[in-house]
């Protein structure tokens, strides 16, 4: 069996606020597969993806990173980095070997769909050519490529604004995918969906997973998309780890264990 | 803690101002009694600053509420005003009136206002005599008012122009979301609000009076003067609004692995360009306004103009002037809120 993609062990994150939002929490991230991380809402899930990729900084413990070396261009890492205590220059190259996606797309709305995926590639362009918007032709064939990946080549041209909620999470799929990532993060990317673009969505990301053999850890709400989609889940209650396991296996125990006595289960279809 | 040193400040301060003033209004002493007298009076303002505070640390221990309670109180502990009580009844309500009834007082003879004067039968003959004489604007004069004007929309063109890129790039050092993050961040952003405000307080006429003496009398001095004085207050406006952006588009562009500088171009600039250009034509409308007259200090411009005609009592001359600056005034105002309400 290969190395995990990430070993999280005993990570801890205490806001400047006092608020404990994780609490130790420990477990490997196996490459190529689908995690799913569950849990109520303020139980940690946001600040644990935002660790991850050093958007914020761990306050303890390990996330130690196996890059696949072959892939990278880039010599910065080599081999297993710890994340958790990376600085400077070397948390923006975490960071480009990471896709993110988030709830609200986070796109820049004025700017063209096209430019938007340009976005992802910030980090390998030099500052002055990226302001003037100097990007090679392989780089816009690039983006123009993962744009139709995920449906919307036509739309290229758009303001980002003009776009549907479900085209715009598309389009951050494709702005993730052109910093060719190892891993994808994606946190709650279908809670301002309705029930059907959410499944849209869901599934271009697990065509990224299959396809391009792209890590995700994604954040979710509903459990009939976690039995849907993932390959294995995690449950965080209260900033600590509480389930670790196969998705068909979360009874009505576990259920109400994570999700609280008195919490009903909800379907999208 | 704080909160009660500080109301106890603010009532002492309304104490002593209260019983001075009655003194004033009982012995009615003129300015030169008053500068002579000055360390005796300001002996009598601390003796009853310190009464005051005392007064207040009382009523506190009454728990009667005072006015500087309710300023330096939390808003959600504050009371609804109007409360249940009318404000002639309650102490702090009683307290304001005072306040302001007694500055209205001092105000009104400090001022020296006397409205009979306006009445008085010569002063209204050579008043009307005056509006004539400028209400029949002398029209000859009508192309060197328009070489001046157009010199004074220049001098304010060119300080809206050459202050804009710099206080561009202040603008970002000076907003606490980008520069809080660090320790550095946040003093370089303190240092550059401080001078910002120094510098704002001291108004473009007071400028055009230091740059006329340093670079001659002229335009320059006039563009110098506002553009001092624009840097300062575009980069506070401008931080104003980066501060208001939304933090969804950092952090996407952030988790790209973008550096420092590509996220504020990336994230934070489209976010801003609209309100920005709105601020700057607003800038340049204000500007033109000032321009006009800083020609009195030696900035050039109309204001040149105005005054010479001014001194000689040359009032169909002036009449132009004025028509001139108001129409150009005017036209301004109309171009930079159409401006504006197209880039919305
Ligand atoms: N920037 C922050 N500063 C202080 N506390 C925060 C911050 N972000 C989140 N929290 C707190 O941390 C806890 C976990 O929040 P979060 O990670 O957003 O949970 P989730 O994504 O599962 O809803 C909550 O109690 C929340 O209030
Ligand atoms: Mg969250």
């Amino acid at each position: 069996m290969s190395k995990p993609i990430l070993s999280i062990k005993n990570l801890k994150k205490t806001y400047p606020n006092g608020v404990r939002a994780l609490k130790g929490v420990s477990f490997d991230v196996r490459r190529g597969e689908f995690l799913v991380i569950i849990g109520l809402s303020g139980s940690g899930k946001s600040t644990l993806l935002r660790c991850l990729n050093r958007l914020h900084t761990p306050s303890s413990g390990e996330i130690i990173f196996h890059p696949q070396a072959s892939t990278r261009d880039s010599a910065v890492l080599e081999s297993a980095t710890d994340i958790a205590t990376v600085e400077g220059e070397k948390i923006l190259d975490i960071r480009r070997r990471i896709g993110m996606i988030f709830q609200h797309f986070n796109l820049i709305e004025r700017h063209s769909v096209i430019d938007n995926v340009l976005h992802g590639a910030l980090g390998r362009t030099p500052t002055w050519r990226s302001i003037l918007g100097l990007y090679s032709h392989a780089e816009r064939a690039k983006a123009m490529g993962f744009l139709e990946l995920v449906g919307i080549g036509d739309k290229a041209y758009y303001r980002a604004a003009q776009l549907s909620g479900g085209q715009q999470q598309r389009v951050a799929i494709a702005r993730a995918l052109m910093q060719s990532p190892e891993l994808l993060l994606a946190d709650e990317p279908v809670a301002s969906l309705d029930p059907a673009t959410c499944h849209v969505v869901m599934d271009y990301l697990r065509k990224v997973n299959r396809e391009l053999g792209l890590t995700i850890i994604c954040n979710l709400h509903f459990l009939s998309l976690v039995r849907q989609y993932a390959d294995r889940v995690i449950a965080l209650k209260g900033g600590e780890l509480v389930y670790d396991g196969d998705p068909q296996q979360i009874d009505d125990a576990w259920f109400s264990r994570i999700y609280g006595e008195t919490a009903k289960e909800v379907h999208v279809n | 803690m704080s909160q009660i040193i500080r109301r106890t400040i603010f009532d002492a301060c309304i104490f002593a101002y209260i019983i001075v003033f009655l003194l004033i209004a009982v012995q009615r002493p003129d300015s030169d009694h008053l500068i002579e007298q000055m360390s005796g009076y300001l002996l009598i303002i601390s003796a009853l600053g310190i009464i005051g505070a005392l007064l207040s640390l009382f009523l506190r221990a009454k728990s009667v509420t005072t006015l500087g309670d309710i300023i330096y109180m939390p808003a959600y502990l504050r009371p609804s005003i109007p409360g249940p009580l009318p404000l002639y009844r309650t102490f702090w309500g009683v307290e304001l009136l005072m306040t302001l009834v007694a500055t209205f007082v001092l105000g009104w003879f400090i001022t020296d206002i006397n409205p009979l004067r306006l009445l008085e039968a010569d002063a209204i003959s050579s008043a009307l005599r005056l509006f004539g004489e400028v209400a029949s604007p002398d029209w000859s004069i009508l192309p060197k008012a328009t070489i001046k004007i157009i010199e004074s929309i220049f001098i304010a063109f060119m300080a809206t122009a050459l202050s804009t890129p710099i206080a561009f790039v202040l603008s970002f050092l000076s907003a606490r979301n980008i520069m809080g993050k660090t320790w550095l961040g946040t003093v370089i952003c303190a240092c550059l609000r401080i001078g910002f405000n120094l510098s704002r307080s001291i108004e473009p006429i007071l400028w055009a009076i230091i740059f006329s003496v340093w670079v001659s009398f002229g335009p320059f001095a006039g563009m110098l003067a506002l553009m001092v004085h624009s840097i300062a207050s575009l980069a506070k406006q401008y931080s104003e609004i980066v501060e208001g952006v939304s933090d969804g588009p950092i952090e996407g562009i952030e988790a790209t692995g973008a550096g420092a500088i590509q996220v504020v171009w990336f994230a934070v600039v489209p976010q801003v360009v609209l309100p920005y250009i709105s601020y700057t034509i607003y800038r340049w409308d204000t500007n033109l306004r000032m321009a006009t007259i800083l020609g009195f200090v030696g900035g050039g411009g109309i204001g040149t103009l105005l005054m010479e005609y001014q001194g000689q009592s040359r009032w169909p001359q002036v009449g132009t002037i004025i028509v001139v600056m108001a129409f150009v005034v005017w036209l301004m105002d109309a171009f930079s809120s159409h401006v504006r309400s197209a880039v919305k």
